[in-house]
């Protein structure tokens, strides 16, 4: 199990202090407890980022007990790149320290002001009193204040509204009457909205205690004890959001979403499942997909920059666009499309150079963890949010990341998207790649090899039925012909599993060899799940496929590649291999390799966990 | 009971290691916030909320203000959890 403790550990052990505070950074999960939040900060203040970090200087002006979140602030604050120096006014002194120009407040001269108030500050009418005026007297504690800052500083003016207690004394009519409380919060809530001035932005306290719920964001108990707000358990939302919220002041926010295609905007896979067979719009699944495009669509339309990063066959890769009656994202809502086999950092520098942003505005959504963590690895500046498996739970994890926040909304963030789109020219895609060693050998990958038996039959004949992309000859078989196979000696058929530190990718890679005479052995059958591309699996597989041909006394194996409309992919599939091409017809490509010119092994990064 | 006493012990003092973030404190009943520097009204509230998620209870501010030790806290605990 991973222990954050230890690795960290690890890390500053072996001088990385670097790495293990970006390690506890990366591990921040604002839904966790205040202890976990406490245990990650005792962590991180003994080893804090050693890059240099802009600076932020957050003044902190409470009307209750704020202490405990100075130290998580700046754990998130680091997280956005930011070093923070926050102070924080003496208990209960808002009015004293903002209207003398010359209290500490002002002497320590912040660049973000936080006014953070609750119910609790809120004078409520009585019996006889219009809620009317007593909302103006409400309001005006607070206008008076923001013109007081602006007066006497320039820093940037953040104003909590009031999270809404959960008593209703009214009961139902609480929203409705006028004396109610719930109707005389929200009123000041929307009134606060109104009225709020140039320089003053609203933190919405009452949304993340509705985000929460109200029954656990509230704990009286501490309110009595030592003032607190709202429940302590809370600090890691409160903090993150915060933090956003001064992200977007500074400018700094996230600004382009780079997707991934296959079980990220639809269900299945493009290249093998066609425009036809992907699960987008009917069933479960399929309603899930339609949603979240259209969440999509609505970060567009209020100014995010929409990127494509798929690993397929650029045509492939855009038809359910140009064909598909359910997608809701359409090819001129992309401001750069890029479907190649490339390795996604490579692309995603590729789509930051073409849109000329920089890597920190982006957020990378890609339902493969493989990928997710290639980017992380390779682009730590790249937001890379941590998916589940369920579609119905995309929108969630981006709406609670809240990473394209902003403050101000005009009609050049409602048309950025197509400005960018005309800008981009579409550059080549430079074939610079990165080296990915690390990476691969990171990744701890066990293979485990054997011949076709009945326990795999099912799925063997599956997959290579199943296959489009990735297979040479795109022979079907039935399980009754596989039978065959399996009893007849002249054949011989080899199945690969694959694990990797992420778990386990199953059976991924089946092989049909077939003496051919004259010593030959011909590949009759290779596909590989598309999932498993680029990770050294077809030098691996090639390896075993020579000590195969060499037990069988052979001298060369021979290989053809036979093109239909899915499989380009893999045209140069032998060639990469070190296969020469000896025949050409219509296509069809036919190519061998001599087992006595091969010296050394090709595989590197994948262990051979058992064989047969 | 001694053993359970013991156990609370022990638990109490991972608590304060990991909220004081330091490995050498070792508590005995007597110890109070007059012996650990750090432990002024903050990190008292830290206590508290990493010891009701710990024993999976809540402290009233009253119980907790009546408290004079450690010894006094793990005996708190054992009556609210059903032990005495």
């Amino acid at each position: 199990m991973f222990d954050l403790k230890s690795e960290v550990k690890k890390l500053v052990h072996a001088g990385q202090k670097d790495l293990a505070a970006q390690l506890i950074l990366r591990n921040l999960n604002p839904e966790e407890d205040f202890t976990s939040h406490l245990t990650k900060w005792n962590l991180l203040k003994r080893n804090p980022p050693e890059a240099k970090l802009q600076k932020v200087k957050l003044a902190i002006v409470s009307t209750s007990t704020a202490n405990h979140l100075v130290d998580f602030l700046k754990m998130y604050f680091y997280r956005a790149g930011f070093e923070a120096e926050i102070f924080l006014t003496e208990f209960r002194t808002v009015e004293q320290s903002v209207l003398n120009a010359t209290s500490s407040l002002y002497e320590f001269n912040p660049d973000i002001l936080w006014l953070d108030n609750n119910f609790q500050d809120l004078q409520f009418p009585s019996n006889d009193e219009k809620a009317a005026i007593r909302l103006g007297d409400n309001l005006s504690r607070w206008s008076a204040l923001w013109e007081s800052i602006q007066k006497n500083s320039s820093a940037y003016i953040i104003q909590n509204n009031i999270a809404a207690p959960f008593t209703r004394s009214f009961g139902s009519l609480d929203s409705i009457e006028s004396q109610g409380r719930l109707n005389f919060v929200r009123s000041f809530n929307q009134l606060l909205a109104s009225k709020a001035i140039k320089g003053v932005t609203l933190f919405d306290m009452e949304y993340l205690s509705s985000l929460v719920g109200k029954k656990h964001w509230f704990a009286e108990r501490y309110w009595y004890h030592s003032k607190h707000a709202f429940n302590l358990e809370y600090v890691g939302i409160v903090s993150s959001q915060l933090v956003q919220l001064v992200t977007a002041i500074k400018g700094k926010s996230k600004k382009c979403l780079v997707l991934d295609l296959d079980n990220t905007l639809w269900g299945g896979v493009i290249g093998d499942d066609g425009v036809q067979g992907i699960k987008l719009g009917n069933g479960a699944h399929g309603e899930a997909f339609v949603d979240f495009q259209r969440y999509i669509l609505e970060l567009k339309n209020r100014g995010v920059i929409l990127a494509v990063c798929s690993k397929n066959d650029e045509a492939n890769a855009q038809s359910p666009f140009l064909t598909h009656p359910d997608m809701q994202i359409k090819l001129e809502d992309i401001s750069c499309f890029v479907a190649n086999w490339n390795n996604k950092a490579d692309n995603i520098r590729h789509i930051a150079a073409t849109l000329d942003i920089g890597l920190d505005s982006f957020v990378f959504v890609d339902d493969n963890p493989v990928e997710r963590n290639i980017v992380r690895t390779m682009l730590p500046e790249v937001a890379v949010p941590e998916m589940t498996e369920d579609p119905a739970d995309y929108i969630r994890i981006l709406e609670f990341q809240n990473y394209f926040d902003m403050i101000s909304f005009s009609d050049e963030d409602r048309d950025r998207s197509s400005m960018y789109r005309s800008n981009v020219e579409r550059k080549e895609l430079s074939q610079k790649f990165t080296d990915i060693s690390d990476f691969l050998i990171d990744l701890n990958m066990k293979s485990t090899v054997g011949n076709l038996d009945n326990f795999y039959l099912q799925r063997i004949t599956q997959l290579i039925n199943k296959s489009n992309q990735f297979n040479l000859t795109t022979k079907r078989y039935t399980e009754a012909e596989m039978l065959k196979v399996m009893e007849d000696n002249q054949y011989q058929c080899r199945y690969y599993k694959l694990v990797d530190k992420f778990g386990d990718n199953g059976l991924i890679s089946v092989v049909i060899l077939k003496d051919s005479g004259e010593c030959g052995l011909e590949i009759d059958t290779w596909v590989m799940s598309c999932r498993v591309l680029s990770r050294g699996m077809e030098d691996f597989v090639l390896d075993d496929l020579v000590a195969v041909a060499k037990a069988r006394k052979a001298k060369k194996l021979i290989g053809h590649y036979i093109p239909t409309a899915k499989n380009k992919l893999v045209e140069k599939h032998y060639s990469q291999l070190g296969f020469k091409l000896f025949n050409e017809d219509q296509g069809t490509t036919q190519w061998q390799l001599e087992l006595d010119t091969l010296t050394e092994s090709k595989n590197k990064f994948i262990l051979r966990e058992s064989a047969t | 009971m001694n053993e359970q006493r013991n156990n609370y012990f022990k638990r109490l003092n991972d608590i304060f290691v990991d909220v004081f973030d330091d490995e050498s404190i070792k508590l005995e009943d007597g110890t109070s916030a007059e012996d650990i520097e750090e432990w002024d009204s903050l990190m008292h509230i830290s206590l508290m909320v990493a010891t009701e998620k710990e024993f999976n209870l809540k402290l009233n501010a009253m119980e907790v203000s009546q408290l004079q030790n450690v010894g006094q806290m793990v005996d708190l605990l054992l009556k609210k959890t059903g032990i005495n």
